[in-house]
């Protein structure tokens, strides 16, 4: 197989877009103070074409062994990306020194499009050569890690003129406590709809009215824009919280983790009792009919039989319900809810983008992450169901 | 045998006209509230006496859901085209090669939450109407993109095979088998897009796009409720409007499941 | 006429048809039979250029295949596979006169095509209305050969059309295409791995096995003569003699009614051999009353006549 003389055209147009780009996008921009715009730089002008050429080399590689690919081939194309991507966060710390004038303390830098385009095309060219290699989602994870922590490294180290570097450490214990934050909101609504969808999950199973009506209303529910639903739970909670003592002593009111919170859990319903009710009418009735007949009760078939089944479906709705619940949480932080929607927002209203950028990046790499730990999670139960 | 036997499918799905009475009333309340806003003056106050405005006037109602359509409407126009387009060229022999990767980027990109893309659409592209349209494009391929791949893919072999072998050219092949019989799976996939784009526009509002979210966004930077609830009806009326629209849209091929939910995930 | 030379068909390394050859006559019925993976349906999909051949060439009637647009090539020739490959989004009406409109026919002279294909066919004509997951198994097939059939094509390329059908249509169905064969005087090429149906259908039985023509003939000729153990094998072993006496009628093998004969067991005029030796077997006897449709007597068959036939055929 690995004897396929035609050019891999995938990892041979990805490159030479990111060529095009490294050659052509500006990489930097340079502002003297936080509310300024910038000063765009190319890569040459910030580190010179020696080094320019340097990384076009490495791309140009690439492009090279994808035109016929191999094995051996594909497998030296995966170390020159795993380098480049390594070696950004190295090319931007020299290129910090070097475009920055030691006089100006408040200067900063920012990281420019050049730059985000080419990470955004390395990650497909990493993403095609794991098709292509079949390697295990392990072994991705972990060369992401080895990424991840260099960069991590370089960022604390040496990358503090960064914009990005300087908007966290403006504010790292209000980062912090908004990480926290948003992960309790998503966490308390996603285990809250967890229970209350399985209670719904199993009396629709029951009632067949029950279902039509419930899944009608939860569709329409979903329907909803999250700031319209938001709004409309904004009067009636600042209602009950003026009214009823001990709910406005709780926080209850119309703005803060009232309604964000109802609204997550009603948001998470649809998914959660969707999959949750699939799962369980899904489980394969022969099983349930031996399970009967070796003289198992009703309750031991659904503790014993159906529900440890119907699990990895399961699973797959708190997953869609979760991922949901993190980017509708950084909505609600609109209404007062905090978490790391702040960020964004504030960044709008101040058009500080490096702020925005630091309230959307952690909420992608929330996302990403919750959804591949699940989908892990879910696939290895199914693999152990199956063997 | 008639004429329409051998012309068209439409004789096995053709419905009552009653079927667009759901959306028609929901179209209707919304265009009655968008005009007759004022006049529910008397409610609101109620609401907050306190307030010196409780009506959203900056801008008219009607003005405000024509601009929010437009925006939904130009950017699902843009992102079924360009959605269809790429997954029927990486579904052709000569695009092939790109399959797994737009597959992989499609359902990758479907867990980016849709508020961080129209934040990071901002440093990109600037504040105002034209970047959350992009924004707005860009994420609605995904959904349509993931749809048409699982439809067309969903197509089964024997009939492709049958219709190559009735000597059917491969244009005539993909318009009239492959897209017909794929075509509720991607109209699920449609539907998915502007249900969220409808959201993501409102969200518009805080970068700069003017549409139903604005009285919104006012209402909570001043504090005044009438006006968050005047938003968040309207729009909510536009989106259970557009779906119940979209649902009795939904074409039926015959002998198939009728769910065209089935690849929302 | 269709002409195979030396044709090869390679995927990767593996070679799936080697240098074959063949010659199928005008309105001669074809079959290729062999175990699964012989290459019997690459065989067939390369005479309408569904997978081109890598070596060799194919000619109707006398002009290589290639010589043809492929999609013009596949308009002349009809083709029904196993799962029929019905469009499901389309009345049966409109999908027998696919090909017909493909080629561009006036619209009242598709109506009319589909109306006597389905009448030819045993269609009643408000199926035309009818979607194909509304029809049965039988039915479906029966529509699918309609449409094959549909812009009246020369040749017809039937892979195991009947296979996924329960036994009792299949059998009709093989009645039916038969004589629909014998009438329209169509050239068939005919794919299956069910011998029975192989031996019932065939003018000319082609055994394939590993990608190679084994043996071809007669099938009566291949059941008297198999070329070597594996054609001998899959025609049944020691059954061949009951095979071969399915292929003959009992008319073929009757004498005059004797005197006698009255009160013999009855067979039909039109049962075959093998069915008429079962009915001795199962009356103990060695002679049986041959009789018509409405059971007048016309013949008799007995145990000396078939062995003394048998003996010198």
């Amino acid at each position: 197989m690995s004897r396929d003389a035609r050019p891999n055209r995938v990892l041979v147009s990805l490159m030479s877009l990111g060529l095009l780009t490294w050659l052509g996008l500006d990489a930097l921009s340079v502002a003297p103070n936080r509310l300024v715009q910038g000063t765009p730089l190319s890569p040459v002008e910030a580190l010179g074409w020696m080094v320019t050429l340097l990384g076009a080399m490495f791309m140009a590689c690439v492009v090279w062994l994808a035109w016929r690919p191999s094995s051996a081939r594909l497998w030296t194309a995966l170390g020159l990306v795993t380098g480049l991507l390594v070696a950004m966060p190295l090319w931007l710390s020299g290129a910090v020194v070097a475009v920055l004038d030691p006089d100006m303390p408040q200067a900063r830098v920012g990281i420019g499009p050049g730059l985000w385009v080419l990470l955004f095309l390395w990650l497909l060219v990493l993403v095609e050569l794991r098709i292509r290699l079949r390697l295990r989602r392990v072994w991705v994870w972990s060369l992401l890690l080895f990424v991840i922590a260099i960069w991590g490294m370089a960022l604390s180290q040496w990358l503090t003129p960064l914009a990005l570097v300087q908007e966290y450490q403006a504010r790292s214990e209000q980062f912090l406590e908004a990480v926290l934050y948003h992960l309790a909101l998503v966490g308390a609504a996603v285990g809250a709809s967890l229970l209350i969808g399985l209670g719904m999950a199993l009396a629709m199973r029951r009632f067949d009215g029950l279902r039509r009506l419930g899944f009608g209303v939860l569709n329409s529910l979903q329907t909803i824009p999250s700031l319209a639903l938001f709004g409309l739970l904004l009067a009636p909670l600042a209602w009950l919280g003026n009214q009823v003592q001990w709910l406005g002593a709780l926080g209850v009111s119309g703005i803060g983790w009232a309604p964000a919170w109802l609204a997550l859990v009603a948001y998470s319903l649809l998914p959660m009792v969707r999959n949750t009710y699939v799962a369980l009418e899904g489980v394969d009735p022969g099983v349930i009919e031996s399970a009967r007949g070796m003289g198992m009760s009703p309750v031991q078939v659904f503790f014993q039989v159906r529900l440890p089944l119907a699990l990895p479906v399961m699973l797959e709705g708190i997953r869609i319900t979760t991922v949901q619940a993190i980017g509708l949480t950084a909505v609600a932080a609109l209404i007062g809810a905090g978490g790391l929607g702040t960020f964004i927002f504030q960044g709008l209203g101040q058009a500080a983008m490096d702020l925005v950028l630091l309230g959307a990046l952690p909420i992608i790499a929330m996302a990403l992450v919750a959804d591949a730990l699940l989908g892990a999670l879910a696939e290895r139960m199914r693999r152990r169901e199956a063997a | 045998m008639s004429e329409v036997a051998i012309q068209g499918s439409e004789g096995g799905n053709r419905r009552s006209r009653w079927r667009f009475i759901v959306p028609l009333i929901w179209l209707a309340a919304l265009l009655m509230l968008a005009v007759g806003m004022t006049t529910l003056e008397p409610l609101f106050r109620l609401l907050e006496p306190d307030l010196r405005q409780v009506i959203y006037v900056r801008e008219s109602f009607l003005v405000l859901l024509g601009q929010h359509v437009l925006m939904v409407a130009v950017a699902a126009l843009l992102a079924t085209c360009v959605g269809v387009g790429a997954a029927v060229a990486v579904t052709r022999a000569a695009g092939r090669d790109f399959m797994p990767m737009v597959a992989q980027l499609a359902s990758i990109g479907q867990t980016f939450p849709p508020v961080a893309v129209l934040a990071l659409a901002v440093p990109v592209l600037g504040f105002g109407t034209v970047p959350v349209i992009v924004a707005l494009v860009l994420y609605g391929l995904l959904p349509i993109v993931r749809n048409t791949l699982a439809g067309l893919q969903g197509v089964s072999a024997e009939v492709l095979e049958a219709a190559r072998g009735m000597g059917m050219t491969p244009r005539q092949v993909l318009l009239q088998v492959e897209l017909p019989l794929a075509a509720p799976v991607i109209l699920a996939g449609i539907r998915t897009s502007v249900t969220i784009n409808v959201a993501t526009a409102a969200l518009g509002a805080t970068v700069g796009a003017s549409n139903l979210g604005d009285p919104i966004i006012s209402g909570i930077v001043n504090g005044n409720t009438p006006y968050i609830i005047q938003g968040a009806v309207m729009i909510g009326l536009l989106a259970l409007a557009v779906d119940s629209l979209f649902e009795r849209l939904q074409p039926r091929v015959p002998g198939q499941a009728s769910d065209g939910q089935a690849a929302n995930g | 006429m269709i002409e195979l030379f030396d044709v090869t068909r390679r995927f990767g390394d593996e070679t799936a048809v080697d240098r074959i050859s063949l010659r199928v006559e005008r309105g001669e019925f074809c079959v290729l039979v062999g175990t699964s993976g012989c290459g019997k349906s690459t065989t067939l999909r390369m005479i309408n250029r569904l997978i081109e051949h890598s070596e060799g060439e194919i000619h109707l009637d006398g002009q290589p295949i290639r010589d043809f647009q492929e999609d013009q090539l596949r308009r002349r020739i009809g083709y029904a596979i196993q799962s029929t490959g019905l469009f499901p989004h389309w009345t049966v009406g409109r999908n027998i006169g696919l090909v017909p409109r493909l080629l561009q026919w006036s619209g009242s002279r598709i109506q009319e095509r589909v109306e006597a294909l389905m009448d030819l066919l045993g269609l009643p004509p408000e199926f035309a209305h009818k979607y194909p997951h509304q029809l049965s198994g039988g039915q479906a097939q029966r529509v699918g050969v309609a449409r094959a059939l549909a812009a009246d094509p020369e040749i017809l390329l039937m892979d195991e059309p009947f296979g996924a059908l329960d036994p009792i249509t299949r059998q009709t169905l093989q009645g039916e295409l038969r004589d629909l064969q014998a009438r329209l005087g169509k050239t068939i090429v005919f794919v299956t791995h069910d011998m029975d149906e192989a031996l019932t259908l065939a003018d000319r039985l082609v055994v394939m096995h590993e990608g190679r023509i084994v043996q071809q003939g007669r099938p009566t000729e291949l059941l008297r003569a198999p070329a070597n153990d594996f054609v001998a094998s899959l025609l049944g072993g020691d059954d061949r003699g009951l095979k071969e006496a399915a292929l003959i009628r009992v008319e073929e093998r009757m004498l005059p009614v004797a005197p006698e004969a009255e009160g013999m067991p009855m067979v039909r005029r039109h049962a075959t051999v093998n069915q008429a030796l079962s009915l001795m077997l199962w009356h103990h006897t060695r002679h049986l009353l041959v009789v018509d449709e409405d059971d007048s007597p016309v013949g008799q068959l007995s145990l000396d006549v078939l062995m003394h036939k048998a003996r010198h055929e």
